[in-house]
């Protein structure tokens, strides 16, 4: 914002508030609560987060590093946080560190949020995977956050519900739509599983296993948008064929009629990520023990590629004032073993970082006590997982697919999935434009 | 932007801010009222600061952001890459010819033809019945009718939400007992409904107190004339009462307009129980998802402005249509 | 509208003093039932534990109400009572802090003729046009340039100007704050501030009690505002608590119980304050403003 604007409305708030003797909380306020300067005395930094109990993994940090304190101050959730964020930043006070979904990095990279940590990196590189360390990268040279998690995505079946019906775990998408129709006519109440026009990054997942990239953007600067490229196109055909049909459901995940579907039976089966146990849980308590998880079904038999639904990283914000001892906790808590460790008890999240993938911090989730080999399979399905191609305007994106798929599916007409697929390309790009951005379509 | 004339020179300083021990402030020959000149500006001080600080200076600045946009550089990413720029009109273009936009402002006129004339006929309803001698439940019910006012809009909401839940509802319930068909609450135009229903039930009791106290304050002998003239209960209420609490019935028409033009808790706290409810389902959810989830803070003001003053123009004319309506002069 | 017809006989009513009026009766029956469907359906799902809650019938009683409180106490480290503590900070210290700045402005604007009185009068009610929810997003870009959003004060002041307050004790200071009194006390040499806080404020005690329950009401009730300014959830009030965790546990049923009994738990301290109050109180002060 320009200077101009700053003198103007402080001047006003300072007429208004001198009567309530607000200027000497507005003159402590100014900045945040550190002391300056990186060396000597103790810093403290504040951590915004939404996972849950992130604060006992901070907790272990402070103990061994007494003079870097982190404080974690828990947010409601993610979409909202972006705006808080960028108005923070505006006014020059966003926290030291962020917990930031993959899919918002550009956006708040345009809004100069995060800090290019690169020098403070060191080798973190090495400790995870190319495809992850692209997405905090953005294909520059920059780092502008840590992993943290992520979430590849996998099939889960009823392991007893396909036997009882003598269906096949499919290995392809046509062998996905056979055995739905098989279900449907093996159990007419019931369906395979869903497609939820209220989580857009799960269908973002399954174009990014078929190939889609969403945004792109060259060397001079000029991004190209294709959220209706072929393959996205072919995911959405795909699906809203299956939802006309019939042999999939159409109402959303997450609510308590889907939970009941899940724990009941009338659904046979979830495309979801390797966080699902943890939902399983509490959704459909009864059915423990009686799932088995399998990769991805695949666009053509022998590939060997999975999509990712969600996962988030750890990024230094441009305002804080110790860059580097907060990278130093970025680069601790995804990548320290007893910090990992904590992060799987605690958070319950899958460990972006390689080394957490494998050997003890995991075992076998309670609810999958059939499948001893969940998490050696689930590092071997993340080893897969496609490069994601995020932009600026995600949320736009995900909004206008909420409303438009959320319509069509309510039609069960594959004619209207295609025609929302169209809306969101141009919402997409209109807003790009909107903005200034030089932006072509795909 | 305020009328305190901080600087006037004709000003005594007074000291009602002092510890209670200020000097009896001189009177002026030429104006022997004025005592105390300075004292009513210097109460009025936290009123104006406050005034000043959140209504005044945040209309001010959705104004001016209103005029202005960002506009991106390069590649977009990275240190300088946003500007704010001058957009003159362009965001209230934008707003205009925003069909979502129109169509969310539609959907609040139409969930007010509901809302407004059921509660307010509720309200009106549940006065007169409250007003009439003989009615035996009336102290309890007046009590009861208007402990919805002490629950908050969100948690009413919330707790409909549930009871629009085919799995939970005690409604559904019976309706399945008796194979009557279940319709689904959060379905296109039976939102209107669903949403109305829990603006009625919270808000009637409110301007149902409001009524009965204009009706409490009709002198009884008007209602003997009449009786002895030989008119109905019924008459009495509609030729009588009705016409007397106009002034009551206005007032929370006046606020129930504004009020429903604002709809927001109701559609945001059943959001996550449905896929069938967009993200600019009303007018204010429309200016949040440009503020917050767009980060579009410039569109959302001006959005904000065009509401805003489409909220005056519209109360305005109200309280014009109504004035004429009572005759009433308000000063 | 025959439901206004009386059975009872209009002209006799020495002799029907017993009679009752059925009709009326049971409209208002039918009314309070209306009201009290959702309160009574989260009083019994609230004894309910989660199994219970979907299957059996909805107001038949369960048996988990104290298990509910405490895992509702339990989740989080009890961060529910923390949000309960901030409603009552926020609408205590709200309300007071309006109620005394209302009261001086009202007083000012009741009992003193100066220039611009009217024009400031009228000037605040049109705040009344504009409603808190359109002004929120402004208030928060504001609060958030000084530093000052997602923090107590961001709630605290914006909630303390309260227009139909200042409006209220206008009407009530120049009804009963007689200008021979005042006039008296001059005249013994009183400052206007002494005047206002020994003689005014307690004869308009009544209208400020009037000022602060509303306005603890609308404070405790508020939505919007706690939803735009607060991100950290320690500090969110019970109304914003309450939905987000129904927003963030829509995938997991487990908090389903914890919701509906936080919902309970929310609405007792309203419902609670309004039976005392009604006691000692009479609503008809809240709209006796209408007269005028």
């Amino acid at each position: 914002m320009s200077i101009h604007s700053r003198q103007i409305s402080r001047r006003s708030v300072l007429a208004g508030a001198a009567a309530l003797g607000l200027t000497g909380t507005l003159a402590a306020c100014g900045g945040s609560d550190d002391d300056s300067g990186e060396s000597g005395g103790p810093v403290k930094l504040t951590y915004w987060s939404w996972a849950p109990n992130m604060e006992k993994v901070a907790a272990i940090w402070n103990k061994k590093n007494p003079d870097i304190t982190v404080t974690v101050s828990k947010q409601a959730s993610g979409a909202e946080i972006l705006s808080k964020l960028i108005t923070a930043k505006k006014a020059g006070n966003a926290p030291d560190l962020i917990q930031v979904e993959y899919q918002s990095l550009p956006t708040l990279v345009s809004n100069d949020v995060l800090a290019d940590i690169s020098k403070y990196a060191g080798d973190t590189k090495s400790d995870f995977s190319e495809g992850l360390w692209g997405m905090v990268t953005l294909g520059t040279d920059a780092v502008y956050a840590i992993p943290q998690d992520s979430g590849p995505l996998m099939f889960y079946y009823r392991e007893d519900l396909f036997k009882k019906h003598g269906l096949s775990v499919p290995k392809t998408w046509t062998e996905f739509a056979e055995t739905a129709r098989a279900a449907k006519k093996a159990v007419p109440d019931a369906y395979l599983t869903t497609f939820s026009s209220n989580d857009p990054g799960l269908f973002a997942g399954l174009a990014q296993q078929a190939g889609g990239k969403w945004w792109t953007v060259d060397g001079s600067g000029k991004w190209t948008v294709g959220v209706d490229d072929a393959a996205t196109k072919k995911v959405t055909e795909f699906w809203g064929g299956l939802v006309q049909e019939g042999v999939i459901d159409n109402q959303p995940m997450y609510t308590p009629p889907w939970n009941q579907a899940l724990n009941k039976g009338t659904h046979l089966a979830w495309v979801s990520a390797v966080w699902a146990p943890g939902v399983l849980v509490s959704s459909a308590p009864e059915t423990k023990g009686k799932w088995r998880m399998a990769p991805l079904p695949q666009w053509k038999a022998g590939d060997n590629v999975t999509g990712s639904w969600g996962g988030s990283s750890t990024g230094v914000s441009t305002d804080s004032k110790h860059a580097e001892a907060a990278a130093k906790f970025a680069r601790w808590i995804n990548t320290d073993p007893q910090a990992l460790a904590a992060l799987v008890k605690e958070v319950a999240i899958y460990p972006a970082a390689t080394k957490g993938q494998s050997g003890d911090i995991l075992t076998t989730p309670e609810f999958f006590s059939n499948q001893k080999d969940f998490y050696t399979t689930a590092a071997e399905i993340a080893a897969t997982t496609a490069a994601s191609a995020w932009g600026p305007n995600v949320q736009t994106t995900y909004t206008a697919f909420q409303d438009n798929f959320g319509k069509a599916t309510k039609a069960k007409k594959e004619t209207q999935f295609v025609s929302a697929l169209g809306t969101m390309q141009a919402k997409t790009f209109d807003d790009m434009k909107k903005q200034g951005f030089e932006v072509a379509e795909a | 932007m305020t009328s305190v004339p901080l600087k006037g020179s004709d000003r005594i300083a007074a000291g009602p801010l002092a510890d209670g021990t200020g000097t009896a402030p001189s009177v002026r020959p030429s104006r022997p009222r004025r005592r105390g000149r300075s004292a009513p500006y210097w109460f009025l001080v936290p009123t104006l600061a406050l005034f000043a600080a959140f209504t005044v200076v945040p209309i001010g600045y959705s104004i001016w952001l209103s005029l202005h946009k960002v506009k991106v550089k390069g590649i977009g990413l990275g240190k300088g890459a946003r500007e704010q720029v001058w957009n003159g009109f362009g965001n209230y273009t934008d707003v205009f010819q925003d069909s979502e936009f129109g169509h969310s402002v539609l959907r609040a006129f139409g969930y007010g033809l509901i809302v407004i004339p059921t509660m307010l006929g509720l309200a009106l309803l549940f006065a007169l019945m409250l007003d009439t001698p003989k009615a035996r439940s009336a102290p309890l019910a007046r009590l009861m009718i208007f402990l919805p006012y002490a629950v908050p809009g969100i948690i009413a909401a919330l707790m409909w939400g549930f009871l629009y839940l085919p799995d939970v509802s005690p409604f559904y319930y019976l309706l399945d007992k008796f194979g009557l068909p279940q319709p689904d609450l959060f379905n296109g135009g039976n939102l209107y409904l669903s949403f109305a229903n829990i603006a009625v039930w919270g808000g009637t009791g409110f301007n149902m107190i409001v009524i009965y106290t204009a009706l409490r304050a009709i002198p009884r002998d008007i209602y003997e004339a009449a009786r002895i003239d030989g008119a109905s209960d019924l008459h009495i209420a509609l030729k009588i009462k009705i016409p007397i609490v106009m002034p009551a019935l206005v007032l929370t028409f006046f606020f129930s307009v504004i009020a429903t033009l604002q709809v927001f808790t109701e559609p945001m706290a059943l959001k996550p129980l449905t896929n069938n409810l967009q993200s600019t389902w009303s007018p204010l959810m429309a200016i949040y998802d440009s503020a917050f989830l767009k980060s579009d803070i410039y569109g959302a003001s001006a959005t904000t402005v065009v509401l805003a003053l489409a909220t005056f123009v519209l109360s305005f004319t109200l309280l014009r249509i109504s004035d004429r309506y009572t005759g009433e002069d308000r000063a | 509208m025959t439901p206004l017809t009386l059975t009872a006989d209009a002209t006799g009513r020495a002799g029907r003093a017993r009679r009752t009026a059925w009709v009326p009766t049971l409209v208002l029956l039918l009314g309070t039932l209306y009201c009290l469907v959702p309160i009574a359906w989260v009083v019994i799902a609230a004894t309910k534990n989660r199994s219970e809650l979907f299957s059996t019938f909805s107001f038949a009683p369960g048996t988990g109400l104290l298990d509910n409180v405490s895992d509702l106490t339990a989740y989080r480290d009890g961060i529910y009572w923390q949000w309960m503590a901030n409603s009552a900070f926020y609408a205590g210290a709200g309300a007071l802090l309006s109620a005394a700045v209302s009261a001086a402005g009202g007083y000012a604007l009741g009992r003193y003729s100066f220039r611009g009185r009217e024009a400031i009068f009228k000037m605040i009610l049109a705040g009344v046009l504009v409603p808190s929810v359109v002004l929120a997003v402004p208030q928060y870009l504001l609060l958030s340039k000084t530093g000052l959003a997602d923090s107590y004060w961001s709630m605290l002041l914006p909630s303390i100007l309260s227009p139909y307050g200042v409006y209220l004790v206008r009407i009530y200071a120049a009804a009963s704050v007689p200008a021979e009194l005042m006039e008296a006390a001059r005249m013994d040499g009183a400052s206007e501030w002494r005047i206002f806080s020994r003689i005014a404020v307690p004869m308009m005690m009544p209208g400020l009690i009037t000022v602060f329950l509303f306005q603890f009401v609308a404070i405790w009730n508020n939505f919007l505002l706690p939803f735009v300014m607060l991100a950290d959830d320690t500090k969110f009030p019970i109304t914003l608590g309450l939905y987000t965790l129904l927003a963030q546990g829509a995938s997991q049923p487990a908090l389903y119980t914890l919701v509906i009994t936080g919902c309970l738990l929310a609405i007792l301290p309203l419902i609670a304050l309004f039976l005392v109050i009604q006691r000692f109180w009479s609503l008809d002060l809240l709209s006796g403003s209408i007269k005028s």
